[in-house]
């Protein structure tokens, strides 16, 4: 059998090395942010001859605003490109087109618009998950009452929830800066499902856990955790596997615009299976034990260590 | 009947009612929408209906304060179009003065002028009483009454401002001005006019002007009408008027500029006092309509602050008061909106994304069918049909609501799709394990389904109170459509995939097999060496 539980230390590196240069990549670079929450310009143009929206939104996007939102509105387009207007825009754009489908383009409309999404939809969705964490905190801590310190699986797994949320906008931040990788609010929908997946998981390897300590199996609480990871192996990458094979359909056959959504997404069941198996149960038993005071035992204000232990 | 032929008939029953809410088109509430399924599709896309509104201000208001203006009555406007349930609509504003709203799933351009301007516009005006009630154009034409108009008199500019008399539809027929030779008629467009042509209806028209104030903000003083945006409450109360008579109003709340602004127009209303036969009063207008004319007399006005609450009073029945109190909370639009020009917009994403993302959607379920049946057989076949099930309900409660498929709902349907799969991947691995550990076939599908439901149920709960508190999030504390889509259809595919894998998967299962299948384990996975321990227990 697997030793799951034996190997905590070098699981949790494992997670340090992903989420740290994630952490630092944030705060020196944060997040770039894509059209939906950005102001833009707003270019709405009529044309001399039928040009078709596929074409005229292929041609946009070659003049280098691949980001552009066009849409037929009746008789016009209307072009919505992220950034302050300039004339330098306009012009690009209206001459492009009328080299492109040989026409004449009549600028009907042209002002700056305000973001398509507010800003801070991206603060209230951390808001609104964190609220939602107290939640789910208290939930788990009523369903696990009978074991021994119940608060306890309720933080281990908001830990594992927040490692998962820390490592998906982590590497997007890297991302960001390595590939142009931008934010809209498909990316806040993308770490929301995360975050969702991330407890579910979760919670499938405590109950295992909750059924095996009643039924008194393993000779320690260790051992029982091991016992209960291995058990719930099988389920937890078959049940990831699937959701992951759905995901990258939708990135071969889609790709483009929700390229991101389904990076974000796959990054997310990745490490929310990893977190399941390989962090949050190993959590329990070094709060069981009490070896965090071993993590801080060069501090000189230490305590001794519990003789128990 | 037997218990699980109840629940066969049950699912029927509910996939057939779905199949019909799917397919059926016709003239009802649920029937609206023409084609893919009847599915309310996003603007990305399908596409919808835009309409640009220009905000009407006076001449010189400032490009901030319009800019102000504009992105209170954004928010207004937000607001009440989220009253309409997951609509996902893009409202921007378009330079400082315009408003771009586009709304999805909707085909005429009128259905959207109503979602989005049945908002009600609260403005408060001062009004001239002539003794029994607010001063007509009539009174102004009999009695050519100059003494009407007084130095002081500004308007939201700050200039002295002459008079301007509606017709009954609220739309401006007469300006009076004040000139050196005596009253001046003009019409809207600013030609004069002989006061003995006027209609004699529109003798009946009303004269008002804005009920302004100044606020400081930020160190710049402007002067501001006094209009539903300074809410911040409302609600319909009864208050005695006498031992016997009770009377329904609404009662207002305004918020600290409101209130500061509210003491500026009642102390002037105070102060000019009785005039002649005439009176000041302060007019409760909604959508350009006089609601009463509550008079503030200065023998009542003797305190010097009004605070911070008022009542709004015009006969009305308690209904009438509490969708009153709705409109002015939710969609009091700070300015009044003009329509520029509508017309139907095509999809962001352009037509052939939908078949791209469908066409992704029928390989992602195949792929997973294919898994599941290689890796579990016989219950891989049935929890594929409980997933068909699946998602045909969930699409059917989606048309109902109704929530707007974007791109987001889209992948996100296909996603929970996948995550539907682990209650079942959850219940067949608990019976393999158990039908290895030598159980007959029926011990082993129900200790599956007992030992698998603490975890499904426990795992789903905390989805369902993280949908609620993000839903209630999204829809009270911050204003956030996309956290609030995201919670309902979140919340739609769990519950439904709880039910799938706890009733479908388990009464197909119950319904298929029968004795014959525990002579044949391997079509539940189970290697033929656990068969013969199966036998032999």
């Amino acid at each position: 059998m697997f030793d799951f539980v034996g190997k905590r230390y070098w699981f949790f590196l494992l997670s340090a090395l992903v989420i740290v240069p994630g952490i630092i990549s944030l705060a020196v670079f944060g997040l770039k942010p894509g059209v939906d929450f950005s102001s833009g310009t707003s270019i709405t143009i009529s044309l001399s001859t039928e040009v078709e929206e596929g074409q005229l939104r292929d041609e946009v996007a070659s003049l280098g605003y691949s980001d552009a939102i066009v849409q037929k509105t009746g008789d016009t387009f209307l072009i919505r490109i992220p950034g302050e207007p300039t004339t330098a825009d306009k012009q690009k754009i209206v001459d492009g087109i009328q080299t492109r489908f040989e026409t004449e383009v009549t600028v009907e409309d042209f002002s700056a618009v305000s973001p398509i999404v507010a800003a801070q939809t991206a603060r209230n969705a951390a808001i609104a998950i964190a609220v939602a964490s107290v939640g789910i905190l208290l939930y788990i801590t009523f369903a696990f009452r009978r074991m021994p310190s119940p608060f306890r699986w309720g933080i281990c797994a908001i830990i594992a929830l927040l490692h998962d949320i820390m490592v998906v906008v982590g590497i997007f931040s890297i991302l960001g800066w390595l590939t142009g990788a931008k934010v809209d609010v498909m990316f806040i929908t993308g770490v929301l499902t995360v975050a969702g997946y991330s407890v579910h998981d979760t919670i499938v390897v405590f109950d295992r856990i909750r059924e095996n300590m009643s039924k008194r199996i393993g000779k320690d609480f260790e051992e029982t955790v091991n016992v209960s990871i291995v058990q719930t192996l099988t389920r937890s990458l078959n049940t990831s596997l699937t959701v992951f094979l759905v995901i990258l359909t939708l990135l071969l056959l889609v790709g483009g615009t929700i390229h991101n959504f389904t990076i974000v997404l796959l990054i997310g069941v990745v490490t929310g299976t990893y977190s399941s198996v390989c962090n949050a149960s190993q959590l329990l038993i070094v709060w069981e034990n009490g070896e965090w005071r071993r993590l801080f035992s060069w501090l000189p204000f230490r305590r001794k260590p519990n003789p128990q232990t | 009947m037997s218990r699980n032929g109840w629940l066969l008939l049950l699912i029927l029953a509910l996939l057939g009612t779905s199949i019909w809410i799917l397919s059926s088109s016709g003239t009802s509430v649920l029937h609206r929408q023409q084609g893919n399924l009847g599915l309310r599709l996003g603007l990305d896309l399908k596409g919808g209906v835009q309409v640009v509104y220009t905000g009407v201000f006076s001449d010189n208001t400032s490009d901030a304060q319009k800019s102000f203006d504009i992105d209170a009555a954004i928010s207004s406007m937000q607001k009440r179009i989220d009253k309409y349930g997951v609509v996902e609509p893009v409202i921007q504003k378009l330079g400082n003065d315009r408003i771009l709203v586009q709304l999805p799933g909707i085909g005429d351009v009128d259905e959207a002028r109503r979602l989005v301007e049945q908002t009600a516009f609260l403005e408060f005006r001062e009004v001239e009483m002539n003794g029994t009630g607010p001063a007509t154009l009539g009174d102004y034409l009999s009695e050519n009454r100059t003494g009407f108009f007084e130095t002081g008199d500004i308007g939201a500019e700050g200039a002295p401002i002459g008079r301007e008399f509606v017709d009954s539809n609220g739309q401006p027929v007469v300006f009076i001005e004040e000139s050196d030779s005596g009253l001046k008629y003009v019409d809207v467009d600013g030609n004069a006019i002989d006061p003995t042509a006027i209609d004699a209806t529109m003798k009946t028209g009303l004269s008002w002007m804005p009920a302004v104030g100044e606020v400081t903000r930020e160190g710049v003083t402007t002067t501001v009408v006094l209009t539903g945006a300074y809410l911040t409450d409302a609600s319909p109360q009864t208050s005695s008027q006498s031992s016997v008579t009770t009377e329904i109003s609404v009662g207002i709340k305004w918020n600290s500029e409101g209130t500061d602004l509210f003491n500026q127009v009642a102390q002037r209303i105070k102060n000019k006092g009785s005039y002649g036969t005439s009176q000041r009063a302060l007019g409760i207008f909604l959508d350009n309509e006089l609601l009463s004319a509550p008079q503030v007399f200065p023998t009542t006005m003797t305190e010097s602050s009004y605070g911070s609450s008022a009542s709004i009073t015009g006969n009305f029945t308690w209904n009438e008061a509490r969708t009153l109190a709705v409109q002015l909370t939710s969609g009091a639009l700070p300015i009044s909106l003009k329509e520029l020009f509508s017309s139907n917009v095509s999809a962001t994403l352009g037509a052939d994304f939908v078949h791209k993302a469908l066409a992704a959607g029928l390989v992602g379920f195949l792929v997973v069918a294919l898994f599941m049946i290689l890796y579990y057989r016989l219950p891989g076949v049935i929890a594929i049909l409980a997933l068909a099930v699946y998602a045909i309900l969930v699409l059917a409660i989606y048309k109902l609501i109704p929530v707007t498929m974007t791109l987001a709902g889209l992948a996100g349907f296909i996603v929970s799709l996948g995550m539907a799969v682990d209650a079942n991947v959850l219940i067949f691995e608990r019976m393999k394990e158990e039908l290895r550990a030598g159980r007959t076939l029926k011990a082993a599908m129900d200790a599956g389904f007992s030992r698998a439901w603490l975890a499904i149920r426990d795992s789903n709960i905390s989805t369902f109170i993280a949908c609620a508190i993000l839903y209630w999030f999204g829809s009270s504390i911050v204003t956030s459509p996309a956290v609030k889509g995201f919670a309902l259809t979140l919340f739609i595919g769990v519950a439904v995939s709880m039910f799938s894998a706890i009733v479908s998967t388990r009464t197909f299962l119950l319904s298929f097999t029968g004795p014959w299948a525990t002579k044949r384990l391997t079509w539940f996975g189970v290697e033929a060496k656990s068969e013969v321990e199966a036998k032999d227990a």
